[in-house]
């Protein structure tokens, strides 16, 4: 396989990735399932805006929000039955209990150990030494421009975080076991080592709670953007759209089986962040995974960071672990 | 104990009645495409197919199951396929409803030990709309509560609920039933589907 020259990089030399988006398939059918489909995403993410910018305050709730968020996703869930991606992809009663359990984990046990000693915690031990006066100037902007900075900055951070993962080992042992995913379905961004999404759930969310409005329109536009990056949905998005916007298409090449396309496209919600970075690439794969596509059971998922750290404190071949790992270097 | 009354929690059984004409080594001919899968290894010997599976793929149609045999038996009123498969996936969604109803009993024995702690009020600050929001007509923000009572059930409407536990317990209990009652009739239909097609 030759691969594409990308910039400096040549992608898709280790297994078959589409480049560019002109050679991306487009959603078959008639022109009203054309229109659904190029239109769904701007116009939902327009619609959650909305809601939350005008919800009463008696409704505008964290705890509404998680419903919220629910229901949208089971709305994704059943598009990804009426227009799939890909066949390969199509979820299965094991995959979406696999992707349940996970989801589960972070709901319940993640959110307890976040509240009591992750990002919640670190948010009230810190919050307290700030003042709320000297976040006027902040706090009296539009919500609109309120939300979008903190979209902005909850990016960046996440940018970073996650281009760390890929680049230093200790981050990427917990995070390596979210790439073995061989598909890309609606719940498969929860699939990973509690210890990964512990660590990325070590953002800066907590310190907006003096901000619950323009928190809940953030959550709602990350909601609108960055939940397409694990569906098996295809879409027809606007060109400005996945110019701006983390897409499917972006988020599979991410995924997929070749090294060098896993080392772009980190941003959850804001792709402009990689264009800024020089690591966006636009395109599209259909075979994702790691060490050709072999699914890892949850037992070994839950167990893998801490065997291969073991391995790797041990010094038995460094180079070896790297390998298997489908890592190529440590750095 | 004999495990036999509750096995059929992760295995499923069941049995085809072979195509008039079809033997034992026939039907296998048919069936052998679904066991050359990645991570799955099968033998043959007599009238039995045994296999296993090892991280097998999504794409697998048959990677809810771990292992199995597969049995033909010829009576009077023909050959029949008899089939005994073992699902991990099934135990542990019979299993994951337990482990979720034990997380709801954590989440509220760490509330009960972690007592709300009131931070000093502070001094009022009223929170300015942008003319924009006024404009566009968005809700005015609420005062934050000043009073104890007030501020103390805000502190404890923030903690962890062990709502979220108990509807997952629920969801895997009914994805249990659905997972094993669908897996038994798909697998069968996996079965008649390659017994019956064309060679």
């Amino acid at each position: 396989m030759d691969g594409v020259l990308v910039g400096k990089r040549v992608i898709g030399a280790q297994a078959p990735v589409i480049v560019g988006w002109d050679n991306i398939p487009k959603v078959q059918g008639g022109p009203v399932k054309q229109f659904i489909f190029t239109w769904f995403q701007p116009t939902m993410l327009l619609a959650l805006v909305a809601f939350w910018y005008y919800a009463p305050n008696s409704i505008a709730k964290a705890s509404i929000a998680v419903w919220f968020g629910f229901c949208f996703r089971m709305l994704l869930l059943c598009l990804e039955w009426v227009n799939p991606r890909y066949e390969s992809w199509r979820l299965t009663w094991k995959e979406l209990t696999t992707d349940l359990f996970y989801v589960g984990l972070a709901y319940t046990l993640l959110h307890v150990a976040d509240y009591y000693i992750g990002s919640d915690a670190m948010a009230d031990a810190i919050g307290h030494y700030f003042h709320q006066d000297k976040f006027a100037w902040f706090t009296g902007l539009p919500l609109l421009v309120q939300a979008l900075l903190i979209v902005v900055v909850f990016d960046i951070g996440q940018y970073w975080m996650h281009r760390g993962m890929h680049s230093w080992y200790p981050l990427w042992l917990p995070h390596s076991v979210h790439h073995y995913i061989t598909q890309l379905n609606m719940n498969k961004g929860a699939v990973g080592n509690p210890t990964e999404l512990f660590l990325i759930g070590l953002g800066i969310g907590g310190f907006f709670d003096f901000l619950p409005r323009a928190f809940l329109i953030a959550g709602a536009f990350r909601l609108g953007t960055e939940t397409y990056q694990h569906i098996n949905v295809r879409f027809n998005s606007p060109r400005w759209w996945r110019y701006v916007f983390n897409t499917t298409e972006h988020h599979s090449l991410h995924h997929s089986l070749d090294f060098e396309s896993t080392r772009s496209n980190y941003a959850p919600s804001l792709i402009v962040i990689d264009r800024i970075f020089g690591t966006c690439v636009d395109g599209e794969a259909e075979l994702l995974g790691m060490e050709g596509g072999r699914r890892m059971s949850i037992r070994e998922q839950m167990t893998h960071p801490f065997t291969e750290g073991w391995k790797a404190i041990r010094g038995l071949v460094p180079a070896a672990v790297s390998e298997s790992s489908g890592l190529g270097k440590i750095s | 104990m004999s495990l036999h009354f509750i096995d059929w929690i992760w295995h499923v059984r069941g049995s085809l009645a072979l195509p008039a004409g079809q033997s034992g080594d026939d039907a296998f001919d048919r069936l052998d495409s679904l066991f050359c899968q990645d991570g799955t290894v099968h033998q043959r010997t007599g009238g039995t197919l045994r296999f296993s599976k090892k991280n097998q793929a999504a794409q697998d149609k048959m990677s809810v199951f771990d292992r199995g045999h597969l049995r033909i038996e010829k009576s009077v009123a023909g050959s029949a396929l008899h089939y005994c498969l073992t699902s991990r996936a099934l135990l542990f969604c019979f299993l994951a409803p337990f482990l979720f109803l034990g997380i709801a009993q954590l989440t509220i024995f760490v509330n009960q030990s972690y007592k709300t702690k009131l931070e000093p009020a502070k001094a009022s600050a009223v929170v300015q709309m942008n003319p924009i929001d006024k404009a566009l007509g968005a809700p005015a923000p609420e005062p934050e509560p000043t009073s104890d009572a007030e501020r103390l059930l805000k502190a404890e409407e923030k903690k962890p609920s062990p709502t979220a536990a108990y509807v997952f317990a629920g969801i895997f209990a009914l994805l249990y039933v659905v997972g094993r009652i669908l897996e038994d009739r798909l697998v069968k239909a996996l079965f008649r589907k390659n017994l019956l097609g064309s060679a």
